[in-house]
């Protein structure tokens, strides 16, 4: 039941200057525009910061924070919620540098997550928008996480499941969750800094899913997440992936969560006739992963 | 042109919620700075309790941190006349509690850290080692706290004390309570409140600790009643002079003080502002880490007219620790029954085939949850020797809540033992029940014990507190946890096995119900103060006409 609603958006880019521009186009479109916008740059290579610095000077709105290395989106998140919560931002809502939601995205959530407070007094520890890929259909890779009461609150005026895990592609975080499970985990630098974090904070009190709030994610293609789709060029991708699922196993789950997830690594890998080298990288990732316990930075 | 995020506007509940909330605060800060411009600084906060109030009196000079991303906004009530000086409030309106906090506000119970293991291994030696250690606090707590009356000086005959002016308000009582929740105190104190407006008293309640206030409804929907939530929204230090103007501005003639430290702590003021206010308190048990309430009271007994205990142990406590006699009065918490009453008709018999214990109360440490499951097993296992068919209830909510219910799983006892909340039908369960456990920490006299009785149940418990004026010497318990079992176990065996030792029993608790009730109640003692107070007014409004 939150009276204060000052949203900064959080997006982090890297080398794609291009679809950074389109997405700044969408948020100047939004029908409830975020207070504040806040540009993290991944120290791009190319023209972004001439043409965020552009855009600044025309929009107050527009902050523009460039890291001195590339950190990953992990870091860039990382570093810009930090920056957004010291500012006094209310609500968080976190994208990426392809995705552009329509119009309503923001109104919608923010809509949504207030809503289901007054009417429920549970506070949803995030809500995410319903995330469609160029073509219209469901993003694969960015598909919420439902818990096991997922429609306890979801009535036909009212489309909002319970989930537990989001992707950083329209989440909308309110303060007091920041405050009380601190920051997305910089050390991560790529792949489940967002799972984790999402269930780090859906602890206190699941998000909630907002099919009426959309955003389009203009990836190359629409794929989901599995360790059979392996090859040279995602390896890196996916050892990130196993060695930050495999920390984050053992933190909540011990030995035996890790093994859980080796089994079901190794299955995916052998289903799909992975090479045998690319299957011990990733082995290897996940023995990485085991001893990998990055720390939880909080904000003061 | 778009809308800033920030600008949305609010839902109703959030409108409503944070109104209501405003105009208590400045209810209190009206009554407290009638005379001064009040600016209040209003923030939202994360705490369902507390308003963590700051009151600057004149010039405020802000800095950045007033401006915090919580800042809601600012208010200002002009004074009646040009140049008043100026009162800044600072104060976080509390978010409505989530349903999990309404439930329950303290953390489920864990063992200390470092004895985790212990608690795994043997829940019985971590209690062990948790008692020694409350025995220990309880041995020191002599030395630390003080057991002296704070001296009250009359002042010389040369300077007469204020004296009261007339008043055209009805006469009104302040209640003061440690919190709406509940408690044997609370209990009591919510008694008061109907008591008072029978006598035709307004009532002022407060509470001086944050919580839900979960029992906030139960205070009577009465135009004559009001409740004050200075936990919330006064700093402490502010207390005396809120309490002096609220007894200025409505004719308060008596203070009723039920375990509420801030009100203890106005005292002063009241007293030597306002002497012709009478104040008298409510106490019901001593505890052990620091003498509780009663120690309090007793600190200040030089500023109150009378002592209400609920006790003969307290009536003890009062003059031996602290030398008071003539102005305690005992007022039982019981009802006096219309016409002759009927000694209860305790339900076990020898040798019955069937035994159903129960036990009723919070789960928290005082109560000790862990021997009451503890114990039940002991009861599980003689049972199961003597062919008896065991039934047991745990009836209540609170952090053990969880550890309760492991331990039962763990034991095996989970068929046999059922869990109910607070909100269960206890007279109906008590009339189910042949014994009552109670084999708490600490306790005043406890009231379920009565409660018990008179539906037919045998209580057993620690020897602690007052519990020994209703309970027979052969059902006490020693309070260390294994021979509070152990003794538990024997007294159910004698009571089941001895039919002379049952009926020695059973009429040893209908006589001490007898004394008991030939004692006055705490409503005949009270009463007629109250009738005073209403009355008292009354008389003088007479006489100034």
């Amino acid at each position: 039941m939150s009276a204060l609603t000052r949203t900064a958006a959080v997006i982090v880019t890297f080398n794609r200057s291009a679809k950074l521009m389109k997405v700044l186009d969408a948020l100047d479109r939004q029908t409830l525009k975020p207070d504040l916008i806040l540009v993290v740059d991944n120290a791009s290579t190319d023209n972004t910061a001439e043409l965020v610095e552009a855009r600044a000077t025309q929009d107050s709105a527009i902050r523009y924070m460039r890291l001195p290395r590339n950190v990953g989106g992990a870091g860039g998140f990382h570093e810009g919620m930090k920056a957004a919560y010291a500012q006094g931002a209310n609500y968080f809502w976190v994208s990426d540098d392809d995705a552009y939601p329509e119009p309503d995205a923001l109104e919608r959530l923010l809509d949504a997550i207030t809503a289901f407070e007054d009417a429920n007094v549970w506070r949803p520890s995030f809500a995410c928008s319903r995330v469609e890929w160029t073509d219209g259909t469901l993003c694969e890779m960015n598909t919420p996480r439902p818990v096991w009461d997922w429609p306890r609150f979801l009535t036909p005026d009212r489309p909002w499941a319970l989930v537990d895990s989001c992707s950083f592609v329209s989440a909308l975080i309110p303060r007091w969750a920041v405050r009380e499970h601190g920051l997305p985990i910089a050390d991560y630098f790529i792949w489940f800094d967002d799972a984790e974090y999402t269930r780090r904070i859906a602890r206190s009190y699941p998000g909630i899913y907002c099919p009426e709030s959309r955003v389009i994610h203009d990836t190359p293609d629409n794929r989901g997440v599995n360790f059979g789709m392996i090859d040279d060029k995602s390896l890196w991708k996916f050892k990130y992936g196993a060695r930050n699922e495999t920390s984050w196993r053992r933190r909540e789950q011990g030995l035996a969560g890790v093994l859980a997830y080796a089994y079901g690594v190794r299955r995916q890998m052998r289903e799909a006739g992975v090479p045998r080298r690319l299957k011990w990288s990733i082995y290897g990732a996940i023995f990485k992963g085991y001893a990998f316990r990055p720390a939880i930075e909080h904000v003061t | 042109m778009t809308t800033p995020a920030s600008h949305k506007p609010l839902g109703q509940p959030a409108v409503d919620h944070i109104r209501r909330e405003v105009s208590q605060v400045l209810a209190i800060y009206d009554l407290l700075y009638p005379t001064q411009t009040l600016n209040l600084f209003l923030y939202e906060s994360n705490d369902p309790l507390s308003g963590k109030p700051s009151v600057i009196e004149g010039p405020v000079t802000l800095q950045a941190s007033h401006l915090s991303p919580e800042f809601l906004g600012q208010m200002r009530r002009p004074a009646p006349r040009e140049g008043a000086p100026v009162v800044t409030v600072m104060v976080s309106i509390p978010r409505a509690p989530l349903p999990s906090e309404r439930a329950l506000t303290d953390a489920p119970w864990a063992p200390v850290r470092g004895l985790k293991a212990v608690h795994r291994l043997s829940p019985m030696l971590y209690e062990t080692i948790r008692y020694q250690a409350e025995m220990a606090r309880k041995r020191r707590s002599r030395r630390v706290h003080s057991t002296v009356s704070l001296a009250r000086s009359q002042g010389s005959q040369l300077f007469p004390p204020p004296a009261p002016a007339d008043s055209a308000t009805r006469p009104a009582i302040l209640i003061g309570m440690h919190w709406l929740e509940v408690g044997g105190a609370e209990a009591l104190a919510f008694d008061t409140v109907q008591w008072a407006l029978e006598a035709g008293l307004r009532v002022f309640v407060v509470t001086s600790v944050p919580s839900i206030q979960r029992l906030r409804s139960k205070l009577p929907d009465h135009p004559d009643v009001r409740f004050i939530p200075l936990d919330r929204y006064l700093p402490h230090h502010l207390w005396p002079r809120f309490i002096e103007q609220l007894a200025l501005t409505e004719n308060i003639r008596l203070v009723h003080i039920h375990h509420c430290t801030f009100l203890y702590e106005s005292l002063p003021q009241l007293r030597t502002m306002m002497p012709w206010v009478r104040v008298i308190d409510s106490t019901h048990i001593v505890e052990y880490a620091d003498g509780g309430y009663p120690r309090i009271s007793g600190v200040w007994s030089n500023y109150i007219d009378m002592h209400h205990v609920i006790s003969r142990q307290l009536v003890r406590y009062y003059r031996d620790d602290f030398h008071i006699v003539g102005k305690v009065r005992l007022g039982r918490m019981l009802t006096r029954p219309e016409g002759e009453a009927s000694p209860p008709d305790l339900r076990l018999q020898a040798g019955q085939k069937t035994l159903h214990v129960t036990f009723i109360g919070r789960l928290y440490y005082q109560k000790r949850p862990v021997v009451v499951v503890e114990a039940i097993r002991a009861l599980a296992g003689w049972a199961d020797r003597n062919q008896v068919d065991l039934r047991g209830t745990i009836v209540g909510e609170g952090p053990f809540r969880g550890a309760v219910t492991r331990l039962l799983q763990r034991y095996g006892l989970q068929d046999r033992v059922a869990i109910e909340p607070a909100s269960a039908d206890v007279p109906g369960l008590l009339g189910r029940s042949d014994i009552l456990l109670l084999p708490s920490n600490n306790e005043g006299l406890a009231l379920v014990c009565y409660e018990a009785l008179a539906h037919g149940c045998i209580p057993i418990s620690t020897d602690v507190g007052a519990q020994g004026e209703i309970i027979p010497p052969d059902l006490l318990v020693p309070v260390e946890p294994r021979a509070a079992v152990r003794g538990i176990v024997t007294a159910v065996d004698r009571l089941w096995r001895d039919g002379a030792f049952l009926a020695a029993q059973k009429a040893a608790l209908q006589a001490a119900s007898r004394a008991l009730a030939a004692d006055p109640t705490a409503r005949e003692v009270l009463m007629p103060l109250y009738r005073d107070a209403a009355q008292g007014h009354q008389t003088e409004e007479t006489g100034s006409r």
